[in-house]
């Protein structure tokens, strides 16, 4: 009797094993990593936010995988990468809302040799600035930048076609993105900022709406980029045909009604070793379609920004860099003629300086980061000091600051004057 | 006495010439450089490093990487992609060696779809903070040092080397011990401004491999950290007809994994 269980449970256990390989070859069952972490910004400022004493309470499980397309069919013949992305967060801001946020779902396939596709809600991010974008038109979380969460979410993802080719002698990247997705900006609800209704820094007290673009076809967004290397320099072209990412043109005054005009931007860069390091300039025109002669005081005028940057490896894991960037808004006499005596009046030029220190210690587990933003025409500065430990391979502990100032409310930075913070984040990896 | 003797053998050899003597160590100087850096046109290794730090506690660092050899003045062609540890996987990471000035590095960070320029004029700093140093992966310039043959040890070339730039690098001078029959070096010493041995880095295992004998296992040793890390190499592979197309951003947004996957 016992013999024969005996017998039975190895048979089963045969059996099982012989199922569980047969199921995984067949399955091919994907990897799943991601992280688990939790994140807490206590803050200093008074405001009208929905909370005084922090701007992020929150938990957050991120999961990611990867499916290699295999098998006969012709999306295994194009090499087809499946990959999604998905965070869902247990915000502690909004009364313990459960909130999930698709970051990534996408089919990456080659066609053709000379092609690679990526279809589907993706990151989009080109140009040369370091946390300054002029023809990267792509859809930022400035409230996450703000608040202290991971870099990785100063980008919102967007759903777009997007095209790669890679002919000879440069390189083609187009994406068409059907629906507009605006830049996530300090709305008074977590982060407060300047509401020029209110005529000041505004919190939950705001009472603005903000228009988006019918989901039209002729609201297609376009953007393109060609590039290629001249030896160890990069240089691209940009284009993009769209909306301005965030609302500063007036719809509706009485209504308190801001909209995203229509923006149109041709640019350009380049990248490359530079005395030691690594050197970058880019420029990008907007031109404000639906106010060319800037003579619309609601509407946006054309413009046009520059960048210039440098990094440098000073040795023992030390790094700085610096960066100067111009805006320039254009037809300025007309604007000024347009505007009423109770207008805000926005500068001609408007000047920007940023300068970065990283330094790793302890065998690079240990980051030292400071990022810092400063307007001299403003009047405004911006820091970010941060320190990460990696205490082992999957456990990671950052401790940084929001700390913005300004002379005027109306300002970048200014406008988030009152959401000085401390973040402390604790990840674990898997 | 017999030390003394081949003392006795080594400086009337250096004496009497010199000039065969210097032309020789270059010689092997670059036939050792040929063989730990340039066996092959191409080449692939899975690489599995464990750094255990001076409390034993240790953390590994895991990634394929892909080699291709332009064939023009010693300028080489490396991609990285990281598998472990969790929070870098899937970064890629390219390098374009060029010999005599500084290499081009981009870094892909599939998070932000971001391809940064990495600025890297220091190569003695450490490579993705194990004890080797940039240097010590892809190899270091033969010209920025001096080399002096300073006698044979147990069938091996034992090779003084003296930075011509003192300035920019951590030590004045290393050592290296290169085997006589397949120039791989099998230990180099590293001596501080004071003359104290600070750091060594040993072949712990050296196979063949299609024809090609390689390092498949190394050691670096750091005494002031009272660190190591034990670098694993498999399923290395050369003649692989790499395309050199592959060492581009276009491919570092999309790993080419038919080289990547593990076999």
């Amino acid at each position: 009797m016992g013999n024969n269980a005996g017998m039975k449970n190895m048979a089963l256990a045969i059996l099982l094993s012989a199922l569980s390989v047969g199921v995984a070859n067949a399955v091919d069952i994907p990897e799943l990593h991601g992280f688990l972490e939790e994140a807490f910004a206590p803050r200093f400022g008074e405001d009208n936010t929905a909370h005084r004493q922090f701007n992020m309470a929150e938990g957050r499980l991120q999961l990611k995988t990867k499916y290699y397309v295999k098998g006969d069919n012709i999306l295994a013949d194009w090499q087809t990468v499946l990959t999604a992305k998905a965070d869902l967060v247990l915000d502690m801001y909004y009364g313990g809302k459960v909130v999930t946020d698709l970051r990534e779902l996408n089919a990456v396939m080659t066609p053709m040799d000379i092609m690679d596709l990526k279809i589907g809600r993706q990151v989009l991010t080109w140009g040369t600035g370091d946390y300054l974008f002029l023809n990267d038109l792509f859809p930022k979380d400035y409230e996450s930048f703000f608040i202290g969460r991971d870099d990785e979410y100063l980008k919102a993802p967007s759903d777009a076609l997007r095209v790669m080719l890679y002919p000879e002698w440069f390189n083609v990247d187009v994406a068409i993105i059907p629906f507009f997705r605006p830049n996530i900006l300090p709305d008074g609800q977590r982060v407060s900022f300047f509401d020029s209704f209110q005529g000041g820094i505004a919190g939950r007290n705001s009472h603005r709406t903000l228009d988006e673009p019918a989901r039209q076809f002729r609201n297609f967004i376009y953007a393109g980029r060609i590039y290629r290397n001249f030896s160890s320099y990069e240089a691209a072209l940009y284009y993009y045909r769209g909306f301005d990412p965030s609302p500063r043109s007036y719809k509706d005054e009485a209504a308190m009604e801001l909209f995203y005009e229509r923006l149109d931007a041709y640019g350009a860069s380049v990248r490359g070793p530079v005395m030691g390091g690594i050197g970058n300039a880019e420029v990008s025109y907007y031109y404000s379609p639906q106010d060319n002669a800037g003579k619309i005081r609601t509407v946006q005028n054309s413009m046009v920004k520059y960048l210039v940057g440098y990094e440098k490896d000073m040795g023992g894991d030390l790094r700085i860099s610096a960066q100067y960037y111009l805006e320039e808004t254009l037809d300025y006499d007309e604007y000024r003629k347009a505007l009423l005596p109770n207008d805000y009046r926005w500068d001609e030029f408007r000047h920007t300086i940023t300068g970065r220190i990283t330094k790793l210690l302890a065998n690079q587990t240990v980051k030292l980061s400071l990022f810092t933003f400063f307007s001299p025409s403003d009047l405004d500065v911006y820091t970010r000091p941060s320190i990460t430990w990696n205490a082992t391979d999957s456990w990671t502990l950052t401790i940084g600051a929001n700390l913005p100032w300004g002379k005027d409310p109306w300002t970048d930075f200014g406008s988030d004057q009152k959401n000085k913070n401390v973040y402390v984040r604790l990840r674990y990896s898997f | 006495m017999k030390n003394i003797m081949s003392i006795c053998v080594v400086v009337a050899l250096v004496l009497s010439a010199g000039h065969v003597r210097a032309a020789e160590v270059d010689d092997i100087v670059a036939k050792a450089n040929e063989a730990m850096y340039y066996q092959a046109g191409d080449g692939r290794a899975d690489v599995k490093m464990t750094v255990t730090d001076s409390l034993g506690r240790t953390r590994e660092r895991g990634m394929t990487i892909l080699r291709k050899d332009t064939g023009v003045d010693g300028k080489q062609k490396y991609y990285v992609y990281f598998h472990q540890p969790d929070d870098v996987r899937g970064m890629t990471y390219l390098v374009w060696k060029n010999v005599g000035t500084d290499d081009d590095r981009w870094l892909y960070l599939p998070a932000l779809d971001l391809v940064r320029r990495v600025a890297a004029s220091d190569k003695r700093s450490s490579f993705v903070g194990t004890n080797f140093a940039y240097e010590d992966i892809s190899g270091r310039g033969t010209e920025e040092d001096g080399h002096t043959l300073l006698g044979e040890e147990n069938g091996m070339y034992k090779i003084k080397s003296v930075p011509k730039d003192p300035g920019s690098v951590e030590f004045s001078y290393f050592i290296t011990w290169v085997d006589m029959n397949d120039f791989i070096p099998r230990k180099a010493e590293y001596y501080d401004k004071n003359g104290t041995l600070y750091k060594t880095i040993e072949a712990l295992e050296v196979k063949d491999v299609g024809g090609f004998p390689t390092v498949v296992k190394m050691k670096a040793t750091d005494f002031n950290a009272g660190s190591n890390t034990v670098s694993e190499f498999s399923d290395v592979k050369y003649d692989l007809g790499t395309d050199e197309n592959i060492f581009s951003e276009r491919f570092l947004r999309r790993p080419p994994r038919q080289y990547i996957d593990k076999q």
